[in-house]
């Protein structure tokens, strides 16, 4: 289970993108994608960095610790 | 608990291709076998029956080659840790009788299918993401572990149990592997 809270799926909603769409950008397998945004799998940093850059965030608001 | 909206179709998760990829290359070595058994047995000549099984084997072969070639393509590399189980299964490599010539040339070619084994293995890795590695390294820990314990059991009933093959060996430990794969999955495959 994951220790990390993240909203991955409310910022792929907004923009309208599919789970294979996210995948594709972030070259993971769509598998990965969805264990992410169930909070099933904590992404490592280069991930989690890749993940931010995209939605031109900072990592932590898209991530944040599960208190 | 509910099943992924979002999951492939069966051909997309490479289980057709695997299917395909099994039954051509089992089909097609025991077709072919049989034929040239039969061709260079007590008739000591082909007959048409013979060149159209072995003409058949030959292209189910082809088939499984292509449907492997689809699944490595498609980079669904955990469906080829089972088709390496039913190819070994089917090359039986310890089978290579007692003429030197024979073992030699059955010790290379296991030194090339273990080079090609290695090379696809070391490319799964480099294509995986990193929850796949993570995914291979717990299947692999399984099958390490199911290894120890299948040599354990054995060991003590040993006198009770049929000489152990290599390819057996190697047959149970990718099963194995694959199966701890599938299981881990699991875990990420459902959500609440």
């Amino acid at each position: 289970m994951a220790r990390v809270k993240n909203r991955l799926r409310v910022l792929r909603a907004e923009r309208d993108w599919s789970q294979a769409k996210l995948a594709d950008e972030l070259r993971v397998s769509r598998q990965t994608v969805n264990a992410i945004e169930n909070e099933r799998y904590d992404p490592g940093l280069p991930l989690a960095f890749a993940i931010a850059r995209l939605f031109r965030l900072r990592i932590e608001d898209v991530f944040t610790p599960d208190a | 608990m509910q099943l992924d909206p979002a999951r492939r179709p069966l051909s997309d998760s490479g289980a057709l291709w695997f299917v395909v990829s099994a039954f051509g290359s089992l089909g097609g070595g025991w077709l072919a076998r049989g034929a040239i058994t039969n061709a260079t047995g007590v008739a000591g000549a082909a007959t048409s029956g013979d060149w159209a099984r072995l003409l058949a084997g030959l292209a189910s072969i082809f088939l499984a080659g292509v449907a492997a070639w689809k699944l490595a393509r498609a980079g669904l590399y955990s469906w080829l840790l089972p088709l390496a189980a039913a190819n070994l299964f089917l090359l039986q490599p310890g089978r290579a009788g007692d003429l030197r010539t024979w073992r030699l040339e059955w010790g290379v070619m296991g030194l090339v299918w273990t080079l090609a084994a290695v090379l696809v293995f070391a490319r799964l890795l480099r294509r995986s993401d990193e929850l796949e590695r993570r995914l291979h390294l717990e299947g692999a820990f399984f099958a390490l572990a199911f290894g120890l314990v299948g040599s354990v059991v054995y060991a003590l009933f040993e006198n009770r149990l049929p000489v152990l093959r290599a390819q057996w060996v190697s047959v149970a430990m990718l099963v194995a592997w694959w199966g701890g794969f599938q299981l881990k999955a699991l875990r990420y495959r459902w959500h609440a």
